[in-house]
């Protein structure tokens, strides 16, 4: 090829790609890193088939902004530091055209820095500590109730049947944390005792010693602010020693189908907390289970249903606001007040989540009832809990 | 906010501590095997207990197999398994600067729990046995943690008396005591190099059918167990085998009743200060090392 020609070659390329920007465009990238290995793999990837549902279903109906919608999943292996730098990755060198939050408060409280850094707009689906969206960010938004709420079920539930004292024990994380602090405001609220609170390090596996003093301080309920590995050791651990609460909740772990898979029997008459289910009567929420159990063969849990919610939300901000620009998809989010399949979704200037509502389920011969509140619950709680020895 | 002490509560957490303790001695003694014999770290120690509550969970899942029966199975699987490590990589890192078999057994250890992440899933499994506990007072003794104690208990007596009794186990002392001295006397140094990495291993994996009726099996619940056995080896003497069996017990104890004095979170921390502590004044441990 002569000079010459290469150089028309050049030329006729350069006016191609400049008269068809939209056929020369790729996909929207959207970027997240979730806990796919780790403590929170299982929750982490709950949320991770939610983003890959959310992606099937943006792109059947013709995707983002008339792109198609491809999402780019790393595994920060549940390790704050890991999502950091897989943020920074995702933002610098796959330039991402927009990004979604990762599993756990610990983790999108870590990477909220990078996001903010770069004016990304950061849908934070699983993020539920209250702290992380009023530290003056711009950027953050908030799905699902906040950490302080989760075993607000169990405590009402606890007060009206007179119950009178409380033990709180939880992992020694963010989300657990708040959590454990909030159980112990309402309970206090509510005319409940406090006897004994303790905490825990993540990973931790042995619970005799702490179970033994829970045992000892004999309290009416057990709320344990649980990620899903400790929730089933805990429940192990309490028959294995014969801690009899009169109600035991966890927060994170009950809800999740495995729970009863792996614990069996044991899991019965245990409270969990959910932020969804797939009874509730959202609009699609119906339509989201059957098509979640036609494609990944099992049934979705509150993480995959904020998960896809999430996504969904942030395709609407897009959408509203017409262009992939943080700060117009921004007021766009702010602005937002709808009702999803997830439940009801609005946020108040820092992008903290007001609308959204929790519900407490119980295990009732190896199936999940919820049980509170008595507006949306599908079955009495089984109360009071029954000795080990006796069930 | 805190509970007041009763004796229950002691006498509750002490029996935790042995029953967790006598675990902890079986396991370590595989992990004091391997240093005594070859001086070398074992860091993949504990995936090879996570490979043998694995070998457990798909016996008790597919076939059905009384999980404490599969315990012959997984030791066997994993003896094999052993020995090929031992002949294909370890055994190249023997004679080598400790940082090689650190850097080497550190490499095995990460390929065999992402190869068990890839095989299994990260997803957690339970081999849902035998729960609940028998009442001894106002203790409870768990049932599963009750048998695994016992058979750890009898597996470890079976280990010393093989190495106290037995020509091969005269052979694998002597070989740990002084290597040139025992080749001189005609021991075929590199297949006890072989036959102890084996014994270790499949000491490491009757761990794993045990742990596997007490705990949630996932690929990653390994590594705290060579954590747990390098600090057994050390408060104990490493490669000092009767010291393994102490420092286990020692180990459960601490663990226990630091978490019962103190808090959940600082029993993690009292244990690792014990171990630097050890290190700085009796680096040899409580009964001195290498002493077979």
């Amino acid at each position: 090829m002569t000079p010459k020609a290469l150089g028309a070659l050049v030329v006729a390329l350069i006016i191609a790609a400049v008269s068809f920007p939209v056929g020369a465009q790729g996909p929207v990238k959207i970027g997240a890193s979730l806990s796919l290995t780790g403590t929170y793999a299982q929750p982490g990837r709950f949320q991770h088939e939610g983003y890959q549902l959310c992606q099937k279903d943006l792109n059947a109906k013709g995707g983002l902004l008339g792109r198609q919608v491809e999402f780019v999943v790393y595994d920060d292996q549940s390790n704050p530091a890991t999502g950091v730098r897989l943020y920074e990755k995702l933002i610098t060198e796959d330039k991402v055209d927009g990004v979604m939050g990762p599993y756990s408060s610990a983790i999108s409280e870590a990477v909220a820095s990078v996001t903010e850094k770069y004016n990304k707009v950061n849908v934070a689906p699983l993020a539920a500590t209250t702290s992380i969206f009023k530290k003056g960010r711009k950027y953050m938004f908030m799905v699902i109730s906040p950490a302080e709420v989760y075993l607000e079920g169990l405590i009402d539930i606890a007060a009206k049947r007179g119950l009178k004292t409380v033990a709180i024990i939880n992992e020694d994380t963010l989300f657990p944390k708040t959590s454990a602090q909030g159980t112990a405001d309402l309970a206090k609220k509510a005319g409940l005792q406090v006897v004994f609170t303790e905490a825990y390090p993540k990973g931790n596996q042995d619970f005799s010693a702490l179970l033994t003093k829970v045992k000892a301080a004999n309290p009416d309920v057990l709320a344990a602010a649980t990620y899903f590995d400790d929730a089933v050791a805990i429940a192990r651990q309490m028959r294995e020693l014969s801690v009899n609460p009169k109600m035991l909740g966890v927060t994170v772990g009950g809800d999740i189908p495995k729970f009863q898979e792996l614990l069996k029997g044991t899991a019965d008459y245990i409270y969990g907390s959910s932020q969804w289910e797939a009874t509730l009567p959202y609009p699609g929420a119906k339509e989201f289970n059957e098509a979640y159990i036609k494609q990944f063969k099992q049934e979705p849990s509150y993480h995959s249903a904020a998960g896809y919610a999430g996504c969904m939300l942030y395709a609407e901000g897009v959408k509203k606001a017409g262009s992939l620009d943080a700060d117009k998809v921004r007021e766009a989010l702010l602005a937002l007040k709808t009702r999803t399949m997830f439940g009801d979704y609005q946020v108040d200037k820092d992008g903290f989540q007001t609308a959204h509502k929790m519900v407490l389920l119980q295990w009732q011969d190896g199936k999940r009832v919820v049980v509170w509140p008595d507006d949306l619950s599908s079955g009495k709680p089984r109360f009071p809990t029954p000795p080990w020895n006796a069930r | 906010m805190n509970v007041v002490l009763t004796p229950a509560m002691l006498g509750q957490v002490v029996v935790s501590g042995l029953l967790a303790g006598a675990l902890y001695s079986m396991v370590a003694l595989g992990l004091a095997l391997i240093f005594g014999v070859m001086r070398v770290i074992n860091i993949a120690h504990g995936p090879m207990l996570m490979l043998g509550a694995y070998t457990t969970w798909i016996l008790f899942d597919r076939f059905g197999m009384n999980p404490y029966l599969t315990l012959p199975l997984s030791a066997a699987v994993m003896f094999l398994l052993g020995a090929l490590l031992q002949r294909t990589l370890v055994f190249r890192v023997v004679d080598a600067p400790e940082l090689s078999s650190l850097l080497l057994t550190f490499g095995v250890s990460i390929a065999l729990v992402n190869i068990a992440q890839l095989v299994f899933t990260s997803d957690l499994r339970s081999v849902e046995f035998l729960t609940g506990s028998i009442a001894l007072g106002p203790i409870a003794l768990s049932k599963s943690r009750l048998i695994a104690c016992a058979f750890a208990a009898a597996i470890t007596a079976l280990a010393f008396l093989f190495l106290q009794k037995t020509r091969l186990g005269k052979a694998i002392r002597a070989t740990s005591q002084s290597r040139e001295v025992a080749m001189v006397c005609g021991i075929d140094v590199q297949r006890i190099h072989l036959i102890s990495f084996g014994i270790a291993c499949a000491l490491a994996a009757c761990g794993g059918t045990l742990v596997a009726v007490m705990v949630a099996i996932q690929p990653e619940m390994g590594q705290i167990w060579t954590f747990k056995s390098f600090l057994v080896i050390v408060l104990g003497g490493a490669g000092n085998y009767p010291g393994a069996l102490l420092g286990g017990l020692l180990l459960g104890l601490i663990e226990q009743l630091s978490s019962l004095f103190l808090t959940t979170q600082l029993s993690e921390a009292v244990a690792y200060v014990l171990l630097v502590l050890a290190l700085l004044v009796r680096p040899s441990g409580l009964l001195g090392g290498r002493q077979t």
